[in-house]
């Protein structure tokens, strides 16, 4: 993708380099609108109270974890990440395995009408989840799932499987038609030729929709507000409500070192898996 | 394009079941069986319940008609709250959106030295929870020790200083940017991937013919981006639909209802004024904005790109 460079017509040197140096002093500016926030804030986040007073931009003199200790057992973080790592993990776990089979019926199969299967599924994608609540909201408590991690879990599976549909479909098109119907001659069943050709080769877009999806659960906010009651089940993203209040915001160190904590284990995921989430997948699997 | 290397079935559906009974109950009917259970029963359970009076807890529903709807086209939270939704969609759809483009162009054009770690930082947010962003600006924010209006007295612009979330007049705008710091990442992927797609020779045979960056973009990057840029709308469309989560840690809809949208207002009538048919009967409303700029949409600019 790096070797393509769009090239206008050459009009002489300073015109070349004219539209170089505005783009780089845009981005230059862009950089720091992006980048900017986030570092105010992770130096913000190891100041004592006395070096927040100094100022926002006053670099700390002496940094400390003071405040990641008190935000840590303040807001209970132990329990708020391991949960959002429960629904993360489970979440994607299930959507994942819901969208399989559909992913190959509709890629490699001639099933009639998987347009409109596909269709169908994916206004699951458009749909704004607010218009949802109540229902989802009564159908929990008829099960005696409100306020339960397993609930929870079972909506972020379902939300998540539109999603995965879309990415798996559009990766188990690119999979040459030739692999399986060599199989098909030898004799194999559908479930043969998913189970042994199939999902083998589409263990890198499984880690791709995986990756996306445990990202969008660790996000995910509303489902958590609505259908839990209990600080024991409270997501981080629940439970971090709780900063913006007059007893955190005295001084902004500790919301600041609760901000860093509840975005670390996604940084550490970002960078493990950058190359293949912002690769262009996504729109990859829509043009499918 | 699907494939099977078998066709002994007869076209029809069941003739198809028959043969591939595995893809059929696995691939059809489970998938069809969950989105039946959690997506489509819940839709048409929103619509039944909008003519109906209740407070979610007691046994029985009043049945009202269309009282609810008759109520809502004369509430004033309600056109408070749609008028919010609109400036939401047009500030998200140019700001975030036309600034993904232009990154992604000058970095394809190679304007720019290392591009990649301009993408990797205006990518990041959009892998931050909305509550943290949120969070993140409410500090930058502050008026007395946020960064932006330290830097803005210190450059002399303190005239601009503002209560960015307190201010009736900007509180909803401060939000919508806000939403698209977060949201320009996407755009930008969408966009980049879609230039690396355009044909090389297509953007050489335009420079033979003497194009600038300007002309580049105007007649060969954005006509053959056409589908990107439709599926970057429909996107940006159902996000802005969606606002609620910076609302919910921010604002709360406040002040005066001011940076209410319809998603948080469901919301706030349901599950904190207890009126769940109100909230179904605002659903519906958001359902039909919802569903009908998709059929425009994919009716028009879409044709192809979601084919199977």
């Amino acid at each position: 993708m790096s070797d393509m460079a769009i090239n206008p017509a050459g009009r002489g040197r300073l015109l070349a380099v004219l539209p170089k140096l505005a783009a780089t002093a845009l981005m230059l500016v862009l950089a720091a609108v992006w980048l900017g926030p986030l570092l105010l804030i992770v130096m913000t986040s190891i100041k004592s109270n006395a070096e927040f007073l100094a100022g926002p931009f006053a670099l700390p003199k002496s940094p400390t974890i003071q405040p990641y200790i008190d935000v840590w057992f303040g807001l209970g973080f132990g329990t708020l990440l391991r949960n959002s790592l429960i629904y993360a993990t489970a979440g994607s776990a299930l959507a994942v395995t819901l969208a399989l089979v559909p992913a190959f019926a509709l890629s490699r199969m001639n099933v009639p009408g998987r347009k409109w299967i596909f269709g169908l599924l994916l206004t699951g994608l458009m749909l704004p989840q607010q218009t949802v609540l109540i229902p989802l909201y009564d159908t929990l408590r008829t099960f005696h799932l409100l306020d339960t991690k397993i609930g929870l879990i079972i909506v972020h599976g379902v939300y998540g499987m539109p999603l995965q549909v879309l990415i798996l479909r559009g990766f188990m098109t690119t999979i040459p038609p030739e692999i399986e119907k060599a199989a098909y001659v030898e004799g194999a069943t559908d479930f043969q030729v998913f189970w042994k050709v199939i999902l083998p080769l589409s263990v890198p877009g499984i880690l791709v929709g995986y990756t996306l999806n445990f990202i969008a659960i660790w996000k995910e906010f509303v489902f958590g507000l609505v259908f839990l009651n209990s600080e024991d089940n409270f997501p981080v993203t629940v439970g971090m409500l709780k900063l913006n209040s007059d007893r955190y915001l005295a001084v902004f160190n500790l919301p600041a070192a609760g901000l860093v904590i509840s975005q670390l284990p996604i940084v550490i995921l970002f960078i493990l898996t950058y190359r293949q989430i912002s690769g262009g997948n996504l729109s990859g699997a829509v043009k499918g | 394009m699907a494939s099977s290397a078998r066709r002994f079935d007869d076209g029809t559906f069941v003739g198809y079941a028959r043969q591939h009974v595995f893809v059929t109950v696995f691939g059809v009917a489970v998938p069809l069986l969950v989105f039946a259970c959690f997506i489509g029963y819940p839709i048409l359970y929103t619509i039944y319940l909008s003519f109906f009076e209740w407070n979610g807890m007691a046994p029985q529903k009043k049945f009202v008609g269309f009282a609810n709807y008759a109520y809502l086209f004369q509430d004033k939270y309600f056109y408070i709250a749609l008028i919010n939704n609109a400036k939401w969609l047009v500030v998200s759809l140019v700001f975030p959106v036309s600034l993904g483009f232009l990154i992604a162009y000058v970095m394809k054009a190679r304007l720019v030295f290392a591009p990649s770690l301009l993408r990797t930082i205006v990518f990041f947010p959009v892998t931050m929870s909305l509550i943290a962003v949120g969070l993140m600006f409410l500090l930058i924010l502050n008026p007395v020790f946020g960064a932006f209006d330290t830097l803005l007295r210190s450059v002399g612009l303190g005239f601009l200083v503002h209560e960015w979330f307190g201010d009736y007049r900007i509180a909803l705008y401060t939000l919508a940017v806000i939403s698209g710091w977060a949201f320009t990442g996407m755009p930008m992927i969408f966009y980049f991937a879609g230039l690396g797609d355009v044909p090389k020779e297509t953007f050489d045979a335009a420079r033979i013919e003497g194009a600038g960056h300007w002309r580049m973009i105007r007649s060969v990057a954005l006509p053959q981006l056409r589908p990107v840029t439709a599926i970057i709308v429909m996107l940006t469309l159902f996000e802005s639909l969606r606002a609620f989560d910076l609302i919910a840690m921010l604002t709360k809809g406040a002040p005066f209802g001011m940076t209410n949208v319809l998603g948080y207002l469901v919301y706030m009538e349901s599950f904190w004024n207890s009126r769940f048919g109100y909230g179904a009967a605002l659903s519906v409303v958001i359902l039909v904005i919802a569903g009908s700029l998709a059929a425009v949409l994919l009716g028009k600019v879409l044709k192809g790109a979601f084919d199977v």
